[in-house]
């Protein structure tokens, strides 16, 4: 006959089963750990191929703002809340801010740059290789690739809209370093702007097999006096048949001129 | 960092800059009128060099025929035709006389060009005339736009792609060198201007009021062959700058058509418009694939070496190729528009 002292008690049992759950718990919790739900290429690294879109406001204003007749409220997205301009460069985000109507890129249907591509409210497409990554926006339908080939930026660099990236894995952590951008673009429509000498250093990593936290440290010297971060959250399109529209709205001010038609009588 | 150097890498300022060389080397011969024309600088029968820097590089091409897929496959199973192509006879200067140079040009390059048959053959495949079954008023259209090409007196006689504006199809496939790459359900086309997504993934096209510069493009694998099937055009994109067009009611059938080695593909397409043609027509473009081996050019082959950083020797060097904008649209009409001055 078994004593009940002879076997765990049903509070010993309760026990190592709460010890157990606090260990699977840690172990899923473990940044180290490989996260089983997210997917993965066939060398493991997790897989971004999919469309992904903000639902954030991001794009009217990376800072705190109240309403405008032309943007919703937000919150903003950048960590300590404001942009840490140079003197100067405040100036200029000012000019920018009261121009916005004509001034900003995006109104003329232009490639938005980094990061502002990303969290503008139209989807994007992540095509993965495990030597690259190529994003095709919709808006203004850019092509950035972002190698993980182990090479680096190019010795003898042009400057681009898009700028080059070059990225590793820190983990299931895709780590992307941007540089080499032209001064064309802006980060959002309220005129918040960077220069040519712009350095962005993007961590995109899986919360869930569907949503991807995307945070930027942006470096600007000729602009800002320090680095500063921001961070969104990307959510994968799920409805059926979505795909990306391609948008060149760019050339909609000669629509009259194309196609030939006959001509009236 | 120097901006305007960015804007000069984008292939049409490559395309404005090697279309309009010869024409101004032309130009200063043309001092006595009746002096005898220039003897060519070249006999017009010396064989074109494949590989060579020129967008001219073959007068025929072999035909490569629909059939069973024995090279390389890509995981998901697709035949691996992924890198860099281009078309081997000549670019978007005339859709039907490939080597015949921009019709009426004001200024055409001196080297004679031999007679017809001595050139490359039309794109037009079927008929066999070579020529688009245009109806009346849309040869109107194009003879139109072939007269102004040179003397754009109404917006219409720009042609879409100096602008900026997309290559369309079939102009991608014979204007500058593009880059294809695949994925589980995706075919990319990346072109100087442009993109193009086909989709393998079975979804239904896009609903007929969308109407879009390359399309809706629906694909599937038939062994060697990639077959896709072509919809919601907006009818913008010239076939070339002589002009030839389809309308937003047209429907293109292309099927490219991959030799086993894994070098070339033949691109057939059928053409269907009863709006703008009095029947459907065959398109044919040669290609050939661009590898490591091969010299990087300005036309087909826009490439750097990768700064390769990595620990393990590589087989064949890494090729990068950097984005592609067209910077002339960011910055206004082609070389001409200036740029707002830096502040």
């Amino acid at each position: 006959m078994s004593s009940p002292n002879n076997g765990p008690s049903s509070l010993h049992i309760a026990l190592m089963l709460a010890s157990g759950l606090v260990l699977l718990f840690l172990a899923t919790g473990d940044a180290g750990a490989a996260n089983p739900k997210i997917p993965r290429l066939a060398n493991g690294k997790p897989d971004f191929s999919g469309i992904w879109q903000t639902t954030s406001a991001a794009d009217y204003d990376l800072e705190p703002h109240s309403n405008r007749k032309d943007a919703p409220p937000g919150a903003g997205i950048v960590e300590g809340h404001y942009l840490p301009y140079l003197p100067a460069a405040l100036e200029q985000k000012k000019k920018n801010f009261a121009a916005r109507d004509t001034l900003d890129p995006a109104l003329k249907g232009y490639t938005l740059g980094v990061p502002r591509g990303i969290y503008y409210p139209e989807p994007f497409q992540i095509f993965q290789r495990k030597q690259d990554l190529t994003l095709v926006h919709q808006f203004g339908h850019s092509v950035r690739t972002i190698h993980t080939d182990e090479t680096d930026h190019p010795k003898d660099p042009y400057d681009w809209w898009l700028g080059d990236s070059r990225a590793h894995w820190e983990g299931d952590t895709l780590v992307v370093d941007v540089k080499h951008f032209n001064d064309k673009t802006w980060f959002d429509r309220a005129g918040n702007y960077h220069s040519d000498a712009l350095h962005v250093v993007e961590k995109w990593a899986f919360i869930d097999a569907n949503t991807v936290e995307y945070k930027a440290t942006v470096e600007d010297p000729k602009v800002f006096s320090k680095p500063w971060n921001l961070s969104v959250i990307l959510h994968r399109h799920r409805e059926k048949d979505f795909q990306l529209i391609e948008d060149y709205r760019f050339t909609l001010d000669y629509d009259d001129a194309y196609p030939p038609k006959p001509n009236k009588p | 960092m120097n901006t305007s150097r960015s804007a000069l890498v984008s292939g049409l300022a490559i395309s404005v800059m090697l279309t309009a060389a010869p024409s101004l080397y032309a130009a200063d011969e043309t001092k006595k009128p009746d002096a005898p024309a220039a003897k060519p600088a070249q006999p017009a029968t010396k064989p074109l060099k494949l590989g060579g820097p020129g967008i001219e590089q073959e007068r025929s091409f072999p035909k490569i025929v629909s059939g069973k897929w024995t090279g390389p496959k890509t995981a998901d199973g697709q035949p691996d035709v992924q890198g860099h192509w281009s078309n081997t006879i000549a670019n978007h200067n005339n859709f039907t006389d490939p080597q015949g140079g921009i019709l009426n040009d004001p200024n055409p390059n001196r080297v004679a060009k031999g007679p017809r048959e001595e050139r490359a053959p039309s794109r037009v495949s079927d008929p066999a005339d070579g020529q688009v079954p245009f109806q009346p008023w849309a040869l109107d259209k194009v003879k139109d736009f072939q007269a102004h090409f040179h003397d754009p007196v109404k917006p219409e006689y720009i042609e879409p792609l100096a602008r900026c504006a997309p290559g369309g199809i079939p102009k991608s496939l014979f204007w500058h060198g593009y880059e294809i790459s695949q994925y589980p359900g995706y075919v990319l086309f990346q072109f100087n201007s442009g993109t193009r997504i086909i989709h393998l993934d079975g979804k239904p096209h896009l609903p007929d009021n969308i109407k879009l510069w390359n399309g809706d493009s629906r694909g599937h694998w038939e062994g060697n062959t990639l077959v896709v099937d072509v919809t919601n055009q907006n009818g913008k994109a010239l076939f070339g700058r002589s002009g030839e067009f389809i309308s937003e009611n047209g429907h293109i059938q292309e099927r490219y058509i991959f030799s086993n080695d894994g070098d070339r593909y033949t691109y057939e397409a059928v053409l269907s418009d009863p709006t703008v043609y009095t029947r459907p027509f065959t398109v044919t473009v040669p290609a050939r694939k661009w590898t490591a081996k091969d010299q990087p050019n300005g036309w087909h082959f826009e490439v750097e070496p990768a700064n390769y950083t990595g620990k393990v020797a590589l087989k064949e060097p890494i090729l990068d190729q950097y984005e592609r904008v067209c910077a002339e649209n960011n910055g206004g009409f082609g070389l001409v528009a200036a740029e707002e001055p830096k502040k």
